[in-house]
């Protein structure tokens, strides 16, 4: 059996079909995981008792349990739940009208919360023990310190692994085909189901993928430039 | 509300019949460690030589690896790599879906950890080197006596990550239909209603092996840094 290229076309026309669907998933992903895991990074850092606790547990099951597992165990959850409230509540909706769009996205937040809370963390204590002592002893209050003395010094450590991060998330929103929710890969596969040509159905993914995780490193590379560059000029 | 949807106690019966599984995934993760860290040294000794054509080869192979799903990767390399080998006249079509899983793991952990051998070992200073050569040590001692421990001390911390990521990458194997922790999932409680009671099973068993090689590597990285000190 040959490498059919016409059909190869058709599936990479499809695949970018697809794209926003793929960029959809990952970039909400990343919003939500930078504002709760901000909230997270914060409460270990500052040391607020529950919040910080919950905040390290959190991060040790979302590590530890496979991806796939938390978007099968939502899938499952939510669909039959939410068939029962509906009756419950004597709604007509039902859990076949949500978009599968929506279970993905938040499964993959999840995940995004506790890698984004975990690298956080790290940026804000890459700032120095003497920058938040200088500004306590200079008057200004925790929330003043947080956004004006360490935030701004902590985002440009934490810009390149946030790049790192939706790379990930880009290469892990594949994961939503199991659950039938049709994004780049999927939207390939689909078109491959009548002929049986997965292999260059999977070839034309792997080079939506691989295209649009290389743009995300050249940005990821030029921001890096322009900030050590920023930098440099703040030491002279 | 709740009744029906979960049952704790099913949890423990799927258990044991998880755990007789458990060998498969261990074994797709040892393998893939010992032949992908073989693999990933040699592109990272492929790289820091700038060896020609090879060097440009194992960039763009490196990049595919970490550019690309692993999802992808196992399907890429289970209808590709018989395409491929069928031209050459070679019949692996009926082979075991397992060796094409091992496969991929072992490429895609050989990319990942390509980059942290050439990271640690371009982080020890040229000075030990140089040393090693002055007091008159071979080119193959000093990088098996000097630069090689060092790096390795180095690479420790990201090697843990990348074991723990591996282990988690395991859970998609089922996806080709093996029957590791997760294809078992399926095997044993695929129409029946009680799926979600496999998943939690499978969960608890990923989740106390991810915390019990966390706390392994870490106690490792204290006993080495201990040594380096004394």
């Amino acid at each position: 059996m040959g490498f059919d290229i016409s059909f190869f076309l058709v599936a990479l026309r499809e695949a970018i079909k697809y794209t926003p669907v793929t960029l959809f998933l990952a970039l909400s992903a990343l919003l939500v995981g930078i504002v709760v895991g901000l909230g997270l990074a914060v409460a270990r850092v500052f040391q607020l008792r529950v919040l910080a606790t919950l905040s390290r547990v959190y991060v040790v099951l979302i590590k530890g349990i496979p991806l796939v597992i938390i978007l099968l165990l939502l899938y499952m959850t939510m669909t039959r739940m939410f068939d029962d409230i509906a009756k419950a509540l004597h709604l007509t909706v039902r859990s076949k009208d949500i978009d599968l769009v929506w279970v993905a996205a938040l499964a993959l937040s999840l995940w995004s919360i506790a890698n984004i809370a975990e690298l956080l963390r790290g940026a804000l204590l890459s700032v120095g023990k003497g920058q938040y002592e200088a500004a306590y002893s200079v008057g200004l209050s925790r929330r003043q310190t947080l956004f004006r003395i360490i935030l701004p010094q902590a985002v440009p450590v934490s810009l390149p692994m946030l790049c790192n991060t939706l790379i990930g998330l880009i290469k892990w929103s594949s994961i939503a085909f199991v659950i039938s929710c049709v994004d780049l890969l999927n939207g390939a596969l689909i078109a491959a189901t009548d002929n049986y040509r997965f292999l260059e159905a999977y070839v034309a993914a792997a080079l939506v993928y691989w295209g649009l995780n290389l743009s995300v490193e050249q940005m990821s590379h030029q921001l890096e430039k322009r900030l050590t560059r920023y930098r440099k000029e703040a030491i002279h | 509300m709740l009744n029906g949807l979960f049952d704790p106690a099913t949890v423990f019966i799927y258990l044991p019949r998880l755990l007789s599984k458990l060998p498969v995934t261990l074994l797709i993760v040892v393998t893939a460690t010992l032949l992908g860290a073989a693999g990933g040294m040699l592109l990272a000794l492929v790289r820091l030589f700038r060896t020609p054509v090879l060097n440009q080869a194992a960039v763009v192979y490196i990049s595919f690896m970490r550019g690309t799903p692993i999802v992808v990767q196992l399907f890429l390399v289970f209808y590709g790599v018989p395409w491929l080998l069928d031209h050459v006249g070679i019949d692996i079509n009926r082979w075991d879906k397992l060796f094409f899983v091992i496969l991929t793991y072992t490429l895609n952990t050989a990319a990942f950890k390509a980059e942290v051998f050439r990271a640690a070992l371009q982080s020890v200073p040229s000075g030990q080197a140089e040393a090693a050569y002055a007091v008159g040590l071979t080119r193959l001692q000093c990088f098996r006596r000097i630069i090689a421990p060092q790096a390795l001390l180095i690479a420790l911390p990201s090697l843990g990550t990348g074991l723990a990521a591996l282990l988690q990458d395991t859970s998609l194997a089922y996806t080709l239909g093996i029957i590791d922790v997760m294809g078992q999932v399926h095997a044993i409680a695929s129409g029946t209603n009680r799926m979600l009671e496999g998943y939690v099973g499978a969960a608890i068993i990923f989740l106390t092996l991810s915390v019990a090689l966390e706390k392994g590597f870490g106690r490792i990285e204290a006993n080495l840094l201990i040594k380096r000190h004394h």
